[in-house]
């Protein structure tokens, strides 16, 4: 085991309700300095009310926090950041307009008013090298910086403010594979400092790769902490669901019907050249590639949202027209968007109206809506994709992730028999337990039979999801692998392509 | 051709190239024809930069904050009525009696927004409305005179040439503007909010203080222009003695200012202003009958906004990116 490093921070018996919800209860644990220490549990499991206390956003109704052995009350996120717990939220907190010092320095409480001051920079360049981003100007303009520069920048920010414990949630949703290999070095150099790590995560893959130890969460009660080396996958998943998992990826069906949708020569200026597959019915072929690949803008012009799109496509046989939503449409092509929150669902309207938006036109006449056919029509969609009847009536915006993901898959859905669903990142940001939900839903609706072509950047699910799989680099297609020959090192070394490029050098 | 990418890709750069464009086409054409080109066209120019200049900063402002102020045209009549009103025996109280209500009329504003979480056009719409109805009530719907002739003169006395006090009150705004801008903790959280207000929130900027203090600064702005208006004209019109709006906009819009928020530095703005007062005087100046100056004045804008297109710079630049890339595509990454 670990050397008995005094803990730096510590919860003790810490209990949070929200009006008649108890959001967390009674949940102890402790962090050494220089661990690295994942949570994770389930959306609603408590996780974030958790980070909340101990930022200082909420107060705990009950319970202490200790902070190098002295018991604390946090006021709030600054004082927080004074006592040196960072953190990085998920919707990071970068000014595009502003150039990567001055983020770095925004809203530090010791920079003076005048503040083009030589020391200021000379320590933005310290941290910058510390996050394994030496390479940047510091007068570059943080619009110009990928996400995962910016995650790092984001990190930067927190270390010019002595933080010795940083809480990272989910800092991988949204980054490619080297980008996150990126963010584990700083992670990796920073423990080596001695500096502590709560790393908040829905891919366990991350656990045992970067974390020492994990807490569970489940239903606001800690289900228990465990070093790494002492747990495996499925102990860790059983742990929050709190039930066996019976299998993750269901069982692909042995037959494959005709082709449903076969891409030929697809050009997208700037981003994918001569890109051509075929998805056959009841299959779920995916676009594999890194962040530039151009495996999402195929999707997308797929979707009919990329205007200079060309080249040629059919479904069922009949053309498919890039560039127009309406045509896609016609030929009951839908898109399900990696951007949820933006392009996914209306949060703001009812579970029942954005299961319905896509299909109004079938539940009624003559520009009148049938209320008795709504109703139907949203309970069936409802039940389809696993969400709650009585949700139907919540807004959108207060469902969790997971329940968010089926409202945007389940307005994908319609009666007609046969389809194609484009699903950009399907689980980004979702909860094992409504994962698999949400799997479980992909396949049935290939039994009906749809054709689904996705992307992921999650490489197990990947290969655990897919019949087909199509690896992308720069823009254009490496190989194309079906069935048992769909290898995770063989994907992985196709979009990274490291290996061709020492061979090429060799 | 870098040189010039370079100039096009800086708003500020751009527009002050803009106005020497301008000026050097003015005088070309000026110059042929024996017109008068002597430093009173000069001034004259300063003169409306003077009164639109602070206006339009105080816009450009709470658009850098990612903020609408329109209030600024019914501030801009009230500060004048103000200072006329309270200054008949002594100027300087007037002054302060206008910069009082713009800064008091803007923070107030600012705060309705922020502690009621409500839209800055809809707010300053209501303020709009509410300045101007104000300054009707103060003066009973009359022209108020200030029957100051001497302080009228001496507003408009040529310093050097071509400055008056006013003009040169209004570039010690705009300077002290930029400098503010650029160079101040302040400014770096100004154009952070209006870059994202929830990053800046999270990163610790007082987003709140900032939008009321650059409200305040909007209405301050606006009322000091009125009133440096009204004195220089020694009168006051509840109704506004300049209509300043239309203009205000397109200058803030020139200068590189955006809805979007971020964008736009003070100096920019006043080259955006320069550029319209030019093109009122230098259109004059020349011989184009007014009533074709908005025809100008519009065609240039709609140029420039079309030159700005966020998406006709993509296009170009993706044109490129796509040719380089098939250059390098088949070989493995050097890097």
């Amino acid at each position: 085991m670990k050397p008995p490093l005094a803990p730096i921070l510590e919860a003790r018996a810490v209990a949070k309700s929200f009006g008649a919800v108890q959001a967390l209860r009674d949940v102890s644990f402790a962090v050494a300095p220089g661990e690295v220490r994942g949570i994770c549990g389930e959306n609603g499991a408590g996780k974030s009310t958790l980070i909340k206390i101990l930022t200082g956003v909420h107060q705990s109704d009950r319970g202490t926090i200790v902070i190098d052995g002295a018991e604390r009350r946090i006021e709030g996120p600054l004082h927080a950041q004074a006592l040196g717990i960072a953190f990085v939220s998920q919707e990071l907190s970068i000014a595009p307009h502003l150039s990567v010092e001055d983020n770095i320095w925004l809203g530090h409480r010791d920079v003076p008013l005048l503040h083009r001051r030589r020391a200021l920079r000379q320590r933005a360049r310290e941290v910058l090298e510390l996050v394994g981003l030496r390479h940047l100007a510091v007068d570059v303009r943080a619009s110009t910086l990928s996400l995962g520069e910016r995650q790092l920048l984001e990190i930067a920010r927190m270390l010019v403010r002595n933080a010795r414990v940083l809480i990272l949630d989910e800092p991988t949703a949204t980054l490619s594979d080297r980008e996150i290999a990126q963010v584990f070095a700083t992670l990796r150099r920073l423990k080596q400092q001695g500096r502590t790590i709560i790393f908040i995560t829905h891919r366990l893959a991350e656990i045992f790769e970067i974390c020492d130890s994990v807490t569970v969460l489940r239903n606001g009660y800690e289900v228990g902490s465990y070093a790494t080396s002492e747990v495996d996958r499925t102990g860790l998943i059983e742990a929050m669901l709190g039930r066996p998992l019976e299998q993750m990826y269901p069982q692909a069906p042995s037959t494959a019907g005709g082709p449903a949708l076969v891409v030929r020569d697809l050009h997208i200026p700037g981003s994918v050249r001569s890109l051509s597959f075929v998805v056959p019915q009841g299959c779920i072929a995916c676009l594999v590639g890194q962040i530039g690949s151009g495996a999402t803008e195929a999707v997308r012009a797929l979707a009919g949202l990329v205007y200079t799109a060309r080249g040629e496509a059919s479904v069922g046989g009949r053309p498919l027209r890039f560039g127009s939503v309406p045509k896609a449409l016609a030929r009951n092509v839908r898109f399900v968007s990696e951007e949820r929150a933006a392009e996914g669902v209306f949060l703001n309207l009812s579970v029942r109206e954005n299961l319905l938006a896509t299909q109004l036109d079938t539940l009624g006449a003559g520009g009148w809506m049938s209320r008795q056919r709504l109703t139907a029509a949203a309970g069936r969609l409802a039940g389809m994709v696993g969400i709650d009847g009585r949700r139907l009536r919540s807004r959108t915006r207060e469902l969790s992730g997971g329940n968010q993901q089926k409202v945007a898959v389940g307005r994908s859905v319609t009666s007609h028999g046969t389809g194609v669903l484009l699903m950009n990142e399907p689980t980004r940001g979702v909860d094992v337990g409504a994962r698999a939900e949400i799997y479980v839903l992909m396949r049935r609706l290939c039994n009906q039979g749809y054709a689904i072509l996705m992307t992921s950047a999650d490489i197990e699910e990947v290969v655990g999801m897919s019949d087909i799989v199509v690896t992308m680099y720069r823009g254009a297609k490496v190989a194309e692998y079906a069935g048992d020959a769909i290898d995770r090192t063989r994907v992985l070394s196709d979009i990274i392509q490291q290996q061709t490029a020492m061979a090429g050098t060799a | 051709m870098k040189f010039l990418r370079q100039l096009l890709g800086n708003a500020t750069q751009r527009v002050f190239a803009l106005f020497f464009i301008l000026s050097a086409a003015f005088v070309a054409l000026a110059l042929p024809a024996g017109l008068p080109l002597n430093w009173e066209t000069a001034f004259s120019v300063l003169q409306n930069f003077s009164t639109l200049g602070p206006v339009a900063l105080g816009l450009g402002l709470t658009m850098l904050v990612r903020e609408f102020d329109i209030s600024f045209a019914g501030m801009f009549g009230l500060g004048g009525c103000v200072a006329v009103l309270v200054g008949a025996t002594s100027p300087a109280l007037g002054i302060a009696a206008a910069v009082a209500v713009g800064l008091l009329g803007g923070a107030a504003q600012g705060v309705f927004m922020t502690r009621l979480r409500l839209s800055s056009v809809a707010v300053t719409l209501g303020g709009l409305l509410t300045f101007g109805g104000i300054a009707y009530v103060l003066t009973g719907n009359r022209n108020v005179p200030l029957g100051n002739l001497e302080l009228a003169m001496s507003m408009n006395a040529p310093i050097l040439e071509v400055f008056s006090i006013r003009s040169l009150v209004a570039w010690a705004l705009f300077i002290v503007a930029a400098v503010v801008v650029g160079y101040t903790r302040t400014g770096r959280d100004m154009i952070a909010t209006g870059s994202d207000v929830q990053a800046s929130v999270l990163a610790g900027v007082r987003t709140e203080a900032i939008i009321i203090g650059v409200f305040g600064a909007s209405g301050t702005l606006s009322a000091l222009a009125g009133a440096m208006l009204s004195y220089s004209l020694s009168t006051a019109s509840p109704a506004g003695l300049s209509d300043v709006s239309v203009p205000a906009v397109a200058a803030v819009i020139l200068g590189g200012a955006s809805l979007s928020g971020g964008t736009g530095r003070p100096l920019g703005i006043a080259a955006g202003v320069l550029v319209l007062c030019l093109l009122r005087t230098g259109l004059t100046t020349v011989g184009v009958p007014p009533y074709v100056h908005e025809l100008v004045t519009g065609a240039i804008l709609l140029a420039f906004a079309i030159g700005d297109g966020a998406d006709l710079m993509r296009r170009l630049t993706d044109v490129e990116r796509f040719r380089s890339f098939r250059l390098r595509a088949p070989g493995p990454r050097s890097s």
